[in-house]
């Protein structure tokens, strides 16, 4: 079913650039097989053509998958509208990601060059055509329910509906003191903030995205900020995230190896009174005193923090850093848990298993790796990466052909992109882990399957970090498929139910329909169904958010 | 020209200075080095090597025994004795000198370098280091011996015997190659041992150095025009080739292909492709059980679209900070800016400062061949 009047010749259009005419690159395919079927291209977002250039290649662009439910009922209806919200939403999208953050973040910016807001073009609102039922942004009326991505280019935040093919976003908000460089969603955020954005110049800020999408400016509106001006913490933001079942406290990581952990409803202005860290090599802890925001301060390594990621439960979070340890904490008594090192050089990225068993990192020695919480070391080294492992997700959604969910033998579906610009998947069978026995020294490495299961050597203990492992002291997996998918370095990936998502660090993102899901399956025709929501304009303000 | 520009870098090394304020290293200087006329090939090249410890370390020692000798003839190692030992002593922290003696040796002894064109770093480097060998090995035939006591197991490993002479340059930078090629219809495996100074790679567009490490060991089919002479066929055979790294350097020089000669167009293009290179890297060798960790601690940088203009200048880190030389100027950088001399994920870039010669030091303190 096809939208009416002027929306037509756009979806014509984005419907062939979607099937890759729209300049995909020399000798990238639209499509990728594996097993269980063919993944194919169905859409592809990005930012306006022609912006900002001159800030390209100092922000790498981060892509946050954000779903944003039914706005519940504060007020009797006022009116009644009738808003083609053009995202057919599969409720089951509201958990996207194994654990939270898939996709961490290479962290690389050089600095913080132009600042300056970008006038006119940049908001592509006109492009979308005069068709009511697209017209969401500005219209105080609007829910936007519906899945959106979230992503950073140079000094703006951009949002796209996930199910439109639209290649345009539909709301930009640009930064005047600084860039974006990272974000986080909270679908289940009780007091309506539920979008976090950190930037370079270590300022965070909470807002609502709803919020956002109805307002016509380009400016943040009814934003919470924190670290002003980085009055506590002046180095880049690299990663930020939500605690599970946090009641909206999160964390942000800082390039200077620290980390904060904020509450809402303290006091955002700050109180700079952590102590002097007096070991930059050591872990440490301290808290703020009169209980204001950021709460506390987490000294977690010398050099800068990579990437964050919590578990699914909250329990646990997960960091690594330049000097290329993994960190495994539990949240709430703030105690190492265990952790250890790449082969060689930085972490990039980080992401855990739903089940909160098994956690990936990639870094700078082109390898995937996966540990394992209950052995509380390396498992397995996945070879395959030309480049440095930017990001790192399991697929939650994957369900093994033959699995009849009894079997002793789990498997886990992961992905990885890198700055080979390659996407890569992988199957982690626990129990057909080809494990090296270890080798007499001068010896050769013989191999030898099975029988060992994961247990390849003993377990290590608590609160301890591991040194590098030798090359042949690791079991090694082979990819299942490698697909090269943008032209530019990648920067991350995140699995929904229906599809992958790819994002290069120029702010591409693509999106690939799993096998069986209809690629012809118009998500738009539900649109014009979503019809005569009763709702009230139900402002987010009142949430004391005024900039 | 000249005189106006020492004037400002002048106060360029002053801010140097301020910016490293308490954190000024004790006993360290940092001199910009004056540029000649499309010198800053040797000049990147320079810095990089006196901010290689062990190689200054041993050069100095050199300039202090060899003072007491009492007049000895000038050559390029004594000159680069002088230049160094001048930047070591001087005064002041920070500033600028001009390696005028080193570079009117260098253009005596290579026409090459003698005129006022632009010139290939790694070319210069490699000319310097054979130079260097070939005068510390006339000064002292008795090297070899020296060598034989000390190596690893000599006596078990093929080819190794005859090991060239271990001057402090050998020892510093060379490492070795095993060749191994099987011909394929006798399966025979011939290993012939190579030393290196440094590993020259073929790049590729968005890959990493232990990517391009990788495919430097590759297996390779010799066939068709490209076959092997096998001495036991007695006869040319299809065979298999694999270049291994055996020994790994105590300072591990890499030069990427960056100009690459264009058949088509008759000419050398140079290659911007984005090659990311880490602070660490490791090496896995044939003779050790374990991997070699090394540092990144230099960078050699050319700037510019093309292989026969353009301009170099280096990075090169010094107790833990990384400092950015261009020619008479020198200034404090982040470490995170390193990333910029990545090269370009796209052909056609403003970027056009590319890494070109990496220097990375083994961390493995107490090498085995010292």
């Amino acid at each position: 079913m096809m939208n009416s009047g002027a929306s037509n010749n756009i979806m014509s259009s984005s419907a062939a650039s979607a099937s890759g005419n729209s300049a995909p690159g020399p000798g990238l395919k639209t499509y990728f097989k594996t097993p269980e079927g063919k993944y194919k291209l169905q859409y592809e977002k990005t930012h306006p053509a022609g912006l900002l250039h001159y800030a390209h290649g100092k922000t790498v662009t981060q892509v946050t998958l954000a779903h944003l439910k039914e706005k519940p009922m504060q007020a009797p209806s006022q009116s009644s509208s009738t808003l083609g919200v053009s995202s057919g939403v599969r409720s089951a999208a509201a958990r996207f990601l194994g654990g939270g953050n898939g996709s961490r973040a290479l962290s690389f910016v050089g600095g913080n060059g132009g600042n300056k807001p970008v006038g006119g073009s940049s908001t592509r609102i006109g492009s979308l055509g005069a068709s009511s039922s697209n017209n969401v942004v500005g219209n105080p009326n609007f829910d936007g329910k519906g899945t959106y991505l979230v992503f950073n280019v140079g000094d703006a935040i951009f949002v796209s509906d996930l199910n439109s093919q639209d290649k345009d976003p539909i709301k930009s908000i640009h930064f005047s003191n600084s860039n974006p460089v990272c974000h986080a969603y909270d679908p289940d955020a009780k007091d309506g903030h539920d979008l976090l954005i950190g930037l370079n110049s270590g300022d965070v800020y909470s807002v609502s995205l709803r919020q956002q999408l109805q307002d016509v400016g380009k400016k943040l509106v009814g934003a919470q900020h924190y670290n002003k001006d980085g009055s506590i913490n002046n180095s880049r933001c690299t990663c930020i995230a939500w605690i599970p079942n946090g009641d909206g406290s999160f964390v942000v990581s800082h390039a200077d190896g620290n980390m904060y952990a904020y509450e809402k409803n303290k006091d955002g202005s700050g109180d700079p009174s952590f102590p002097v860290i007096k070991d930059q090599t050591q872990f440490s802890v301290s808290h703020a005193r009169y209980s204001k925001n950021p709460v506390a301060r987490w000294h977690i390594c010398q050099g800068s923090v990579n990437g964050i990621a919590f578990s699914a439960d909250g329990a646990h979070i997960a960091t690594v850093g330049r000097d290329g340890y993994l960190r495994v904490f539990d949240y709430k008594n703030e105690q190492l848990i265990c952790g250890g090192k790449s082969y060689y050089g930085a972490l990039l990225c980080c992401a855990w298993s739903m089940d909160g068993k098994y956690i990936l990192t990639g870094g700078e020695d082109d390898l995937v790796q996966v540990w394992s919480m209950e052995d509380r070391k390396i498992v397995a080294w996945g070879e395959g990466h030309n480049s440095w492992v930017s990001g790192v997700a399991f697929d939650s959604y994957w369900l093994a052909p033959n699995s009849d969910g009894v079997g002793e033998n789990v498997v886990y579906r992961f992905g990885s992109v890198g700055q080979d610009t390659q996407m890569l998947l992988w199957d982690l069978e626990m129990d057909e882990l080809v494990v090296p026995v270890r080798r007499a020294p001068g010896g050769s490495p013989t191999f030898s399957t099975g029988s060992q299961s994961s247990h390849w050597d003993s377990a290590c203990p608590v609160g301890t970090l591991q040194p590098s492992p030798s090359m042949q002291d690791v079991p090694k997996l082979s990819p299942l498929v490698a697909h090269r998918v943008h032209t530019e370095p990648l920067s991350g990936l995140l699995f929904t139910q229906e599809s992958v998502l790819t994002v290069c660090r120029e702010g591409h993102i693509k999106i690939w329909m799993r096998p069986g899901s209809a690629e012809t399956q118009s998500t738009n025709s539900d649109s014009f169904m979503s019809t005569s929501l009763k709702e009230k304009a139900a402002m987010a303000a009142g949430k004391g958010g005024k900039q | 020209m000249v005189d106006g520009v020492t004037l400002t870098m002048g106060v360029a090394g002053s801010k140097l200075e301020k910016a490293l304020g308490d954190h000024f290293p004790e006993g360290e200087r940092y001199f910009g080095l004056e540029n000649f006329g499309n010198t800053c090939y040797c000049n990147s090249v320079l810095q990089a090597l006196y901010f290689c410890v062990p190689f200054r370390e041993q050069l100095l020692e050199y300039y202090s025994n060899n003072k007491s000798q009492g007049e000895a003839e000038e050559n390029l190692l004594t000159c680069l004795a002088e230049l160094f030992s001048q930047i070591n002593s001087q005064k002041k922290k920070t500033g600028v000198i001009a390696p005028k003696r080193f570079v009117q040796r260098l253009r005596k002894e290579n026409d090459v370098f003698r005129g006022y064109m632009h010139q290939d770093a790694h070319e210069f480097l490699n000319f310097l280091l054979n130079q260097l060998v070939d005068i510390l090995e006339k000064e002292c035939p008795k090297a070899t011996t020296e060598n034989v006591l000390n190596g690893p197991g000599n006596g078990h490993v093929n080819g190794v015997k005859q090991e060239p002479a271990a001057t402090w340059i050998h020892k510093n930078f060379q490492g070795i190659l095993t060749n191994e090629t099987r011909c394929l219809r006798c399966e025979t495996v011939t290993a012939r041992d190579e030393t290196f100074l440094d590993l020259s790679l073929d790049i590729e567009q968005n890959s990493s150095i232990t990517s391009c490490l990788k495919n430097f060991s590759s297996t390779e089919t010799l066939n068709a025009e490209d076959k092997f002479f096998c001495d036991k066929c007695c006869s040319l055979q299809e065979a298999q080739k694999r270049m291994k790294i055996k020994k790994s350097p105590r300072i591990l020089v890499i030069h990427l292909k960056r100009f690459k000669y264009m058949e088509q167009l008759n000419r050398h293009k140079k290659l911007s492709y984005r090659v990311v290179f880490p602070l660490e890297l490791k090496l896995s060798t044939t003779l050790d059980a374990g991997d070699s960790a090394y540092s990144l601690f230099s960078v050699v940088v050319h700037v510019g679209t093309g292989p026969n203009h353009g301009h170099y200048v280096s990075l090169v880190k010094s107790h833990n900070h990384w400092l950015f030389f261009d020619d008479e100027n020198a200034e404090m950088i982040d470490e995170s800016a390193i990333q910029t001399f990545f090269g370009s994920a796209q052909e056609y870039s403003s970027n056009t400062d590319h890494g070109y010669i990496l220097f990375y030091e083994s961390l493995s303190g107490d090498n085995k061949s010292l």
